[in-house]
């Protein structure tokens, strides 16, 4: 009898612990500077159990039933706490509110847990040798719970399942209670009941841990997550750090509002510019209307027809003020036309043809997005664009991949183009590179819109100046039924990514 | 008692809905089912079943008997050289044979031949016929119609390699073994013997009196990997083991093309793209539906009859397949040395697809060591990039037993057999198969090819028959021996120039 008490009081030592380490590891994971964030926990954590104590003075009747109540509440905290934490990290902004609150909470109802057991066992033992055994198995507790948690908890268990594991422990003390203290309880159904019902729900979440985990894990990015939506097609992230919003696509960046006027007035500016009888443009890709707000300074410019797999991309970047204020309200122009479908079988089923065309498409990270690199795509697009009309290519990187980038090249050469490959420096990406393709001659245009940010007359030339580690290498064109470019860049960026 | 039994089984429903939520997901219901038979009209004719009188006659110069490749391409040789008094006549709904396809909401997709190899300069026929198509222009292939990259994989040892010789944990051994194969089967395709169409280049050859098992046993070609790669070969074209197939049928696969480009050349619908643009232009001629059971001489012409016309012929193309002969036409020669190999052709259709590691499906998938050929991807060749649902084409040469009791198995097992047996194929590969696909339908094709055994490619049989009776044409590739669309266009054209010159010469 006397060991089985004593061991009560080991085990709900050890949950404890366990409930302190699992909050100050999480905060760390999560929120970086670990000496700050573990010494925050473990003070807020003691000072909250001080409270408990002092509290446990107001609790005068009816100890075991309280006992077994707080052991069950702990349980719940405890053992659902990291899960919360996961998820409010992941689709809240209250992750530190959250975390206090529940290390208080958990720490007052730790702390009343020692002086209540106390009281309840103080006529069973001479006071010197409760006090004495109660602390040694409450320290053993903790040495125990510190012991377990970094060598088999965290590595075999994760921290959402071991809290959850030590919940049941402390449900199972409560019910094991109600059997110990039999004979200082009143009526003894509904407690059980309340504890089956705890080790249940608890049970249920060790089930369900994995797909917590992963719905959580997947929204952790470095900065704070302002939006996030699965749609058919991809998952859209949008972060904001300070002042700097960044998109990502399934889990690709696609800009920083920072630079982002570099890339897109590159992008644009070299053709467009040059094209004073523009009156037709195509963008393909490029949901984000940034390139549309640049082609939009062309006053020359009739009509932009934008297509873009994702309509919650288009829908997402002419609703969202924050989005709406940086492609400066594009997409709601008059002038612009909007379709929301597949760029290859879209192109393939209309007759327009079209003065200047933006392709801005995703890097080609897979064999279904690479077909819009091809050979066999750059041909319909010559089709359809006039005479004298130009496209531009986004092209990844001429120094990150560079034969990536100079195969896109030949591809577009090889499809009968001539070919203008330029570069500039985007902060957030690094090098990165464009061609302009047209069947006409091209000279750069000596006069840009006014209010660029980035690109005058004057630096224009230079972009088209590749240093020597950027210089051409050889290729092969990117044809349908062999895919090269897929090759190359996998490659490539496997080489340089950590 | 009586009164208490209702609130028993109420109970028990109520813990059953209350334990239902916590086991796992069942199996999601597939539907489908056997689709296209045609053995019960291909039985009718075997037993000589009474057909219905025809109610009128109909004098024409040329009929056609067969919508496959080899009857269409017999009406398409006719067409181009301007003559167009003759009628072709399908006994199913709708005309291309091994060639025919299906289509739902996702893609068009195929009951059977789904690619065709890139010709070499060679083959003059199929290279006019795809200039027409416009698939050979003055630029080269159409890329589009080049399968894209990624064309093969196999699965072996739990992962996927690229392309289907089979590489991982291959010892040196075995790559020696490639080597010396592929460097016997270079000197093969030198020696100008193995030509598409067969026809052309064939020679007596001590090759098809030993099997292609046993070829390779005598050049001590014994690497399992080699032997599984070759068999897979023998039952992909075949439909019959290594050990079922001449040797000298065996090496044409690998020895008789020199492709120009990277192909195959394919299609979502497969070759039921070039029945239909063949259609496109020639259904005026076709009559479906046009149960041919009976064809004898009367005087000069042919009788041909159908249960709604008789056609009385100058000549017959019979383009249908020639173990049909003997119960159709009068004085057939004898077709006893046929085999033809029982096939199974599901096509799946997956509302969400498999969780893949690494870059996804090829157009072609083969499973190492599994009963089946593995499965087609009908998306592979769209142009969209993003797909999220699709239909696979799953094939299974029934090569293990004799074509009888491969034709036995393929009749008596039904539908939810076939099912289950698919998905514990495909499971092996993809462990969620069962929660993407939503419907097999099935299709039992008793004689879906010619199965080239020992002996069969040199004998005076098939030469006979190759051959005419009167002014009747065989025209079906199962006379080469080799079920190719090559062969069946080749034959066809062959039978409509000398169906032309006997008409000539009148």
């Amino acid at each position: 009898m006397t060991f089985v008490l004593f061991l009560s009081v080991f085990l709900i030592a050890a949950c404890g612990l366990i409930y302190e380490l699992i909050a100050g590891t999480l905060a760390s994971y999560l929120l970086g500077d670990s000496v700050l964030q573990f010494s925050t926990v473990i003070g807020s954590y003691l000072f909250a159990m001080g409270i408990g104590s002092g509290l446990s003075r107001f609790l005068t009747r009816g100890l075991v039933a309280r006992f077994i109540s707080i052991e069950l509440l702990v349980g719940l905290v405890g053992g659902f706490s990291s899960a919360l934490l996961f998820l409010a990290f992941a689709y809240t902004q209250a992750f530190r509110l959250l975390l206090y609150v529940l290390v208080l909470a958990i720490g007052v109802l730790v702390g009343l847990e020692i002086p209540l057991l106390m009281r309840i066992l103080k006529d069973r033992f001479r006071f010197r040798d409760l006090v004495a055994h109660v602390l040694t198995f409450d320290y053993l507790g903790a040495l125990g719970a510190s012991l377990l948690f970094p060598v088999l908890l965290v590595p075999h268990l994760g921290l959402v399942r071991s809290a959850m594991l030590f919940g049941l422990i402390n449900a199972g003390v409560a019910l094991w209670s109600t059997f110990l203290f039999r004979d200082q309880l009143g009526p003894i159904a509904p407690l059980r009941l309340a504890c089956l019902a705890v080790l249940a729900l608890l049970a249920a979440g060790m089930a369900e841990a994995p797909r917590i985990t992963a719905a959580a894990e997947d929204n952790i990015y470095a900065d704070e997550v302002i939006f996030a939506r699965d749609t058919r097609f991809q998952r859209i992230v949008l972060t904001r750090w300070k002042d700097d919003l960044r998109l990502f696509l399934s889990s690709h960046l696609q800009f920083s509002s920072r630079d982002e006027y570099r890339y897109h007035e590159a992008l644009v500016h070299p053709g467009l510019a040059a094209l004073s009888f523009a009156r037709r443009v195509l963008v393909l890709g490029g949901g984000d209307g940034l390139a549309v707000r640049e082609v939009l300074k062309y006053p020359g410019v009739e009509s932009v027809t934008l297509v873009d797999l994702d309509p919650e991309m288009t829908r997402l970047f002419s609703t969202n003020p924050v989005l709406v204020e940086l492609n400066a309200g594009a997409l709601a122009s008059p002038r612009v036309r909007i379709i929301n479908q597949d760029a290859f079988p879209w192109l393939e089923s209309t007759s327009d043809v079209f003065d200047f065309a933006v392709l801005d498409f995703p890097d080609p990270t897979s064999f279904s997005l690479a077909k819009l690199y091809t050979t066999a795509f750059y041909r319909l697009l010559g089709r359809h664009l006039s005479r004298q009309g130009m496209a531009v290519v986004q092209s990844t990187s001429p120094l990150f991949a560079r034969q990536s980038y100079w195969c896109i090249v030949e591809t577009l050469k090889q499809a009968g183009f001539r070919t203008w490959p330029y570069h500039v420096y985007v902060p957030s990406f690094g090098e990165w590179g464009f061609v302009l393709a047209g069947s006409a001659p091209y000279e750069p245009p000596s006069r840009l819109p006014d209010g660029l940010k980035f690109l005058s007359a004057r630096n224009l030339p230079e972009l088209f100046q590749f240093p020597n580690d950027m210089l051409p290498v050889q290729a092969e064109p990117n044809r349908l039924n062999n895919q090269v470019l897929v090759r190359y860049y996998e490659r490539e960026w496997s080489a340089i990514a950590r | 008692m009586e009164r208490h039994r209702p609130l028993k089984s109420s109970r028990r429903q109520f813990l059953g809905a209350a334990i239902v939520g916590l086991v796992p997901k069942t199996d999601r219901p597939v539907a489908g089912s056997f689709v296209h038979d045609s053995h019960p009209l291909g039985h009718r004719l075997r037993d000589r079943a009474a057909f219905q009188r025809p109610r009128q006659t109909l004098k024409i110069p040329v009929v056609i008997v067969g919508g496959g490749i080899a009857g269409l391409s017999a009406a398409w040789h006719l067409d181009r050289r301007g003559f167009r008094d003759f009628v072709l006549l399908e006994m199913e709904a709708h005309a291309g044979g091994n060639s025919r396809w299906g289509e739902n909401e996702i893609t068009p997709y195929p009951w059977a031949a789904h690619y065709v190899p890139v010709p070499d300069k060679g083959a003059t026929l199929v290279r006019e016929l795809f200039q027409e198509l416009g698939v050979l222009t003055a630029g080269g292939w159409d890329e589009r119609y080049l399968c894209f990259a990624p064309q093969e994989r196999l699965y072996l040892h739990g992962r996927w390699q690229d392309g289907i010789e089979p590489a991982v944990a291959a010892t040196t051994r075995d790559r020696e073994q490639y080597r010396r194969f592929q460097q016997l089967i270079a000197g093969f395709r030198a020696g100008g013997q193995f030509t598409v169409p067969m026809e052309t280049g064939a020679r007596p050859s001590p090759l098809d009196r030993v099997s292609m098992a046993g070829w390779l046993r005598d050049q001590r070609l014994d690497s399992p990997y080699l032997n599984w790669y070759v068999n897979y070969a023998c039952r992909d074209d075949y439909g019959a083991m290594a050990d079922g197939v001449s040797a000298w049928a065996g090496i044409h696969y690998f020895a008789s093309r020199d492709p120009e480009d990277k192909g195959p050349l394919t299609w979502p619908e497969g070759n039921g793209w070039i029945v239909r643009r063949l259609l496109a232009k020639l259904n005026r001629f076709v009559r479906t539906g046009s149960v041919v059971h009976h064809i004898a001489p009367q005087g000069r012409r042919w009788r041909v009859l159908t249960e709604q016309t008789e056609y009385l012929a100058d000549a017959v193309i019979f383009a249908a397949p020639t173990y049909l002969a003997p119960y159709l036409i009068e004085g057939a020669p004898p077709t006893a040395a046929l085999e033809y190999s029982p096939w199974l052709t599901a096509n799946l259709t997956l509302d969400r697809l498999p969780r893949e590691r690494g870059s996804g499906p090829a157009w072609d998938n083969v499973l190492y060591d599994s009963p089946s050929l593995g499965y087609v991807v009908a998306t592979h060749q769209s142009l969209r990039s993003h797909i999220d649902r699709t239909v696979w084409t799953y094939y299974w040469a029934l090569a293990e037993d004799t074509p009888a009791a491969g034709r036995r198995r393929l009749l008596e097992r039904d539908w939810a057999y076939w099912k289950e047996a698919i998905l514990n194929d495909l499971g092996r590969a993809h462990p969620d198969i069962r929660a993407c696909v939503s419907r097999i339908d099935i299709l039992r094709l008793g004689h879906a090819m010619i199965r080239p055994g020992v002996g069969f490619l040199l004998s005076d049989a098939r030469r006979r028959l190759a051959g005419r009776v009167g002014a009747l044409f065989f025209a079906n590739s199962d006379l080469s021996g080799l079920s190719l669309f090559e062969e069946a266009q080749y034959r066809g054209v062959k039978a409509a120039d000398r169906a032309l010159q006997l008409l000539g010469g009148r």
